[in-house]
């Protein structure tokens, strides 16, 4: 290996640990804010959060990330920032990966992941300020939402 | 041959781990419901195999397979949906407490109000004062006759109109959050170029 070409390994290892710094400080800059908050219980209802279930409780805080999930005689209601309202029957496993309501940035965005079970689904602000930017992703299809109402079962694995 | 057989045999591999071809007694579910409004919305449900658009309330979308297309959408009986989703429609959370969409319309490419809209203006700051409102979205849309760009400007020039008129009626414009759209999201779907007075929009939402 010459002279230019080690020259060129450092400054392209530069560049990857520079951009992996940018990253982790978008990522962890702020502290984790909250994006929804449990409305309704009823039966067995759980937030599995960073390794830790919670038991879910009226007026719990939902931060981005987190996954619900009920038992077999469980539901769970909530309420989004933005007003989007969200329910779960029994035996359902549902992923917020991401939630981003911020309307003077002009940033919207709903990923949910329902893995298992049903679900009801109504639609708020984001989507009528930003319709493209909510999605609800199952292990069989992915579900573009424009500003309403709907239920759907997933069957899951 | 040796690389095809190498497939084959993954191939059988993933089918005896995913079960390929067993028939599964219930299929993924989706329906459309009516909004509190009357309106329904639109969803577009994609599989590998394909797209389907729901947009008639009381519509229903089964998919058989990721591979496949999701079925072409059927009507569902009342009672289906209440026994399948009688639990999860129980647990959604009132919507009482949720915003108020006032629509203001406009004559063809102006910022004039028409006259029932300029009658709705004191709805809005009634409605904005009762509620204590800190968060007012207004929102600008145009119809589709005319370029992108020029109506980008028109639907800002609109919104921006608004704006002004509810900021000099006393609104804190800290609380006003203006946005616009341009042609790109009608009220009523058209065809390009086609003048629809219900596209000719601001959308005021008061939280």
């Amino acid at each position: 290996m010459n002279h230019s070409s080690l020259r060129r390994l450092f400054l392209s290892l530069a560049a990857v640990f520079f951009m992996l710094s940018i990253s982790g400080e978008a990522t962890f800059a702020d502290p984790p804010s909250t994006i929804a908050t449990v409305q309704k219980v009823s039966g067995k209802a759980m937030v599995d959060r960073q390794g830790r279930t919670i038991s879910a409780k009226i007026g719990l805080e939902i931060f981005q990330d987190d996954t619900l999930r009920t038992g077999p005689d469980g539901s769970i209601g909530v309420v989004f920032n933005d007003d989007t309202l969200l329910s779960l029957g029994p035996e359902s496993i549902l992923v917020i990966d991401e939630f981003v309501f911020a309307p003077r940035q002009g940033k919207f965005s709903i990923a949910i992941r329902m893995l298992k079970g049903t679900v009801a689904y109504l639609s708020g602000l984001i989507s009528k300020l930003a319709p493209e930017s909510a999605h609800i992703e199952t292990p069989t299809s992915s579900i573009g939402i424009r500003g309403t109402k709907f239920v759907a079962r997933v069957e899951g694995e | 041959m040796r690389q095809w057989r190498k497939v084959l045999f993954v191939w059988i591999v993933l089918c005896l781990l995913s079960g390929c071809g067993a028939h599964r007694a219930k299929r993924d579910l989706i329906v459309l419901l009516p909004d509190r409004d009357g309106k329904g919305g639109v969803i577009t449900v994609t599989t590998e195999g394909g797209s389907q658009i729901l947009d008639k309330p009381g519509y229903a979308i089964e998919i058989e397979d990721l591979n496949k297309p999701p079925i072409v959408p059927q009507p569902i009986e009342e009672k289906e949906i209440t026994d399948v989703f009688g639990s999860a429609l129980s647990m959604l959370p009132d919507p009482a407490s949720r915003f108020i969409l006032i629509i203001l319309y406009f004559e063809r490419d102006t910022t004039k109000l028409t006259r029932e809209s300029k009658d709705l203006l004191a709805e809005i700051l009634r409605t904005i004062k009762s509620r204590r409102s800190k968060e007012v979205y207004v929102v600008g849309h145009t119809d589709l006759v005319g370029k992108e760009a020029y109506n980008t400007g028109l639907s800002s020039r609109r919104a921006n109109y608004v704006r002004n008129l509810l900021v000099s009626s006393g609104i804190k414009p800290s609380t006003l959050v203006v946005s616009f759209y341009g042609k790109a999201r009608p009220l009523v779907p058209t065809q390009d170029e086609v003048p629809e007075p219900r596209n000719r929009r601001v959308e005021v939402i008061v939280r």
